[in-house]
């Protein structure tokens, strides 16, 4: 039999959360399991037990803010601070805010999502009609001393209606362990670009867990940043329901020393005629890690299910490691699925190419380097946004 | 002026240039014809200052300057200018900003301003309409997608717009048919100047009819065998390059 589990201080303050917030189920769960460690399976390369040595107390209601990581210039802001949604001024056409009591999320046998569902004091709720004219900005942030916190959003988009959606996390310097939770619908149709950016401290803990259903004709493109904490990692979990659903999955790790970053996507495509083309790049400099996995399952009715998974890496030094892992389920017999990862340093006939032009190393380098990148932020067609976003990662790439 | 003296260059343990010398003085075009394998496309490398070559002995000095010891983007600047055999691509980098980092670079390293927009796109324009380059081409990525002609077209461009003192075009031709070449041929001639020397390498003598050498170069085994006037492109052509390796021997 197994030998009686060890908690170590971590999970001993969560379990000791759960039962403060009368989620006692929860909490003798939690006393039973542990923290995931690389034998669960999603967890593989990101274990938890291992990495997440201590747990701040429960986020109270914040006193000061500060301002947003990231502007969005013309972007209609919102912001939820320590897991409590603020109060707000004029409301753009077409968006209707609110909160609900909870987490948005639907249950699913995870550490990260039911430790929001049992934690989240309360969700920011979005409903989004017609064409939405400015990018809406959730600002997330956790204030004031070392805290825990658990937030969510949720957001349901209408038939027919288009929107871009900005999450940005940040906060005070401080060891935070930030559990976010974004569910996001999309109505027939219904056009939107979601984008989440981690600029909370390098000394925090940033979870993210971001469900996407996706409704017929429905079209998603996600952008997601890990550019902050030192532990990162941003669960997507996207159901394709309607026919003619389609997304663009993509994301980007930017790891430097000490940091870890983990992309982990489950994707479920439900029914016919649906597509996806996730792609997931890293960039890993230091003695870093950064981790892929993606996850498609095709459904035994979902033929014509056509979906193209790629990682691709760019390690700047010899010390970091970048670890993809694809998994194809699939149950329908008529469907195009592949996947493709590559890894590496830049490469060296391009710079020398360059170079032989007369471009220096370190210019010619950073405009491979932009050039990988620009797959991602080509698409962004806002142009502010695409330039705040530019700044983030130019400011990573500048950084040390 | 380039003067190649007794160049000895490896790669890991095999020696592939054994001893190469050769001079293309100011305003001249030489031509270099070997056959596959003899070492020609390596000498290219090595002169524009690829990494994975070690030079071993001899020297190699432009207008009198060692190069040897420049990175690439110095002798560029210094005026050096390699046409790739196989242009490479670049996605996610756009042929003009590509082009204007180049030149801009260049100059500053020369200790000259930058050009303007303004300046730089009629340089753009001229220089590409003389080689059937359209604006459309000029949008895309660097060498993304280009036809194998578009790709040879868009290295003579680089050279039209940088203005290098020394030319040196790896099988140029290879590749293009017989249209692409004369506009390709014709882009280079256009090019042929006084204070500009040219190395050809190739494979055929082909591209030497339409670029008509001052002095033909015969490549043998990682070495120069035999050199002399533009005639004696057609005497290897007739001979093929084993009679010259025998003259060699």
């Amino acid at each position: 039999m197994n030998a009686p589990l060890r908690l170590g201080p971590a999970e001993l303050t969560l379990i000791e959360q759960l039962k403060t917030r009368g989620a006692e189920a929860e909490a003798e769960r939690l006393t039973g399991t542990g923290l995931p460690t690389r034998r669960v399976e999603s967890y593989h390369y990101t274990d938890l037990k291992a990495l997440l040595r201590q747990v701040p107390p429960l986020a109270e209601a914040p006193e000061e803010a500060s301002p947003p990581p990231m502007r969005v210039p013309g972007a209609f802001q919102l912001m939820i601070a320590n897991g409590v949604v603020q109060t707000h001024g004029s409301v753009p056409a077409g968006v209707i805010v609110g909160k609900v009591a909870g987490s948005g999320l639907t249950t699913r046998d995870d550490v990260l999502v039911r430790l929001n569902q049992s934690l989240a004091p309360e969700s920011l709720d979005l409903n989004l009609q017609g064409s939405v004219d400015p990018v809406i900005q959730i600002d997330r942030r956790i204030e004031g001393r070392a805290a825990h916190v658990a937030s969510s959003a949720t957001i349901y988009v209408g038939d027919g209606a288009s929107a871009t959606i900005v999450e940005t996390y940040g906060g005070s310097d401080e060891a935070h362990v930030g559990n976010h939770a974004t569910y996001l619908a999309l109505g027939k149709d219904a056009v939107v670009t979601h984008i989440t950016v981690d600029l909370s401290s390098r000394k925090s803990s940033h979870f993210s867990t971001n469900e996407y259903h996706l409704g017929e004709g429905a079209k998603l493109r996600t952008l997601i940043i890990h550019a902050g904490a030192g532990l990162s990692r941003t669960q997507l979990f996207p159901r394709y329901g309607g026919s003619e659903a389609f997304a663009d999955v993509t994301g980007l790790n930017l790891v430097a020393d000490g940091q870890h970053a983990d992309i982990t996507m489950d994707a479920s495509h439900a029914v016919p005629n649906t597509g996806s083309k996730p792609l997931f790049k890293s960039i890993a400099r230091g003695r870093s890690t950064a981790v892929v996995q993606g996850r498609l399952v095709v459904q035994r009715d979902a033929q014509k299910t056509d979906a193209k998974l790629m990682s691709q890496g760019l390690m700047l030094s010899d010390e970091a490691s970048i670890l993809a892992k694809p998994e194809l389920e699939i149950y329908a017999d008529d469907v195009v699925c592949g996947h493709g990862a590559t890894c590496g340093r830049l490469d060296e006939s391009a710079l020398f190419y360059l170079m032989s032009r007369g471009v220096p190393k370190a210019e010619a380098e950073t405009m491979l380097t932009r050039a990988f990148l620009a797959e991602l932020l080509d698409p962004i067609e806002d142009e502010e946004l695409n330039e705040a976003l530019t700044g983030v990662i130019e400011g990573w790439l500048l950084g040390d | 002026m380039l003067e190649i003296r007794d160049l000895h260059v490896r790669i890991e343990e095999r020696e592939i240039l054994k001893g190469v010398n050769l001079t293309v003085p100011k305003g001249e075009v030489h031509a270099i014809m070997g056959r596959n394998g003899s070492g020609k496309s390596t000498l290219s490398y090595v002169l524009a200052g690829k990494e994975d070559y070690e030079v071993t002995g001899g020297e190699v000095l432009l207008d009198g300057e060692n190069i040897l010891d420049m990175e690439p983007d110095e002798r560029a600047a210094a005026g050096v200018f390699l046409a790739f055999q196989y242009p490479i691509e670049i996605p996610g980098v756009a042929t003009m900003t590509f082009l204007k980092s180049a030149l801009n670079a260049q100059r500053k390293a020369r200790g000259e301003g930058e050009m303007s927009t303004p300046d730089f796109m009629r340089a753009v324009k001229e220089a590409g309409s003389a080689l059937n380059i359209d604006a459309d081409m000029l949008k895309r990525a660097l060498n993304v997608g280009f036809s194998g002609g578009e790709k040879k077209r868009a290295e003579i461009l680089q050279m039209a717009l940088l203005k290098p003192k020394m030319c040196i075009l790896d099988e140029t031709d290879s590749g293009l048919d017989i249209d692409a070449l004369k506009v390709v041929s014709e882009g280079v001639n256009a090019l042929r100047s006084a204070d500009r020397s040219m190395l050809v390498i190739t494979h055929y003598q082909r591209l030497l009819n339409h670029i008509v050498p001052d002095v033909v170069h015969v490549f043998s085994d990682g070495r120069v065998v035999e050199s002399g006037p533009k005639e004696l492109a057609l005497e290897l052509e007739a001979k093929g390059y084993a009679g010259f390796d025998e003259d060699a021997a």
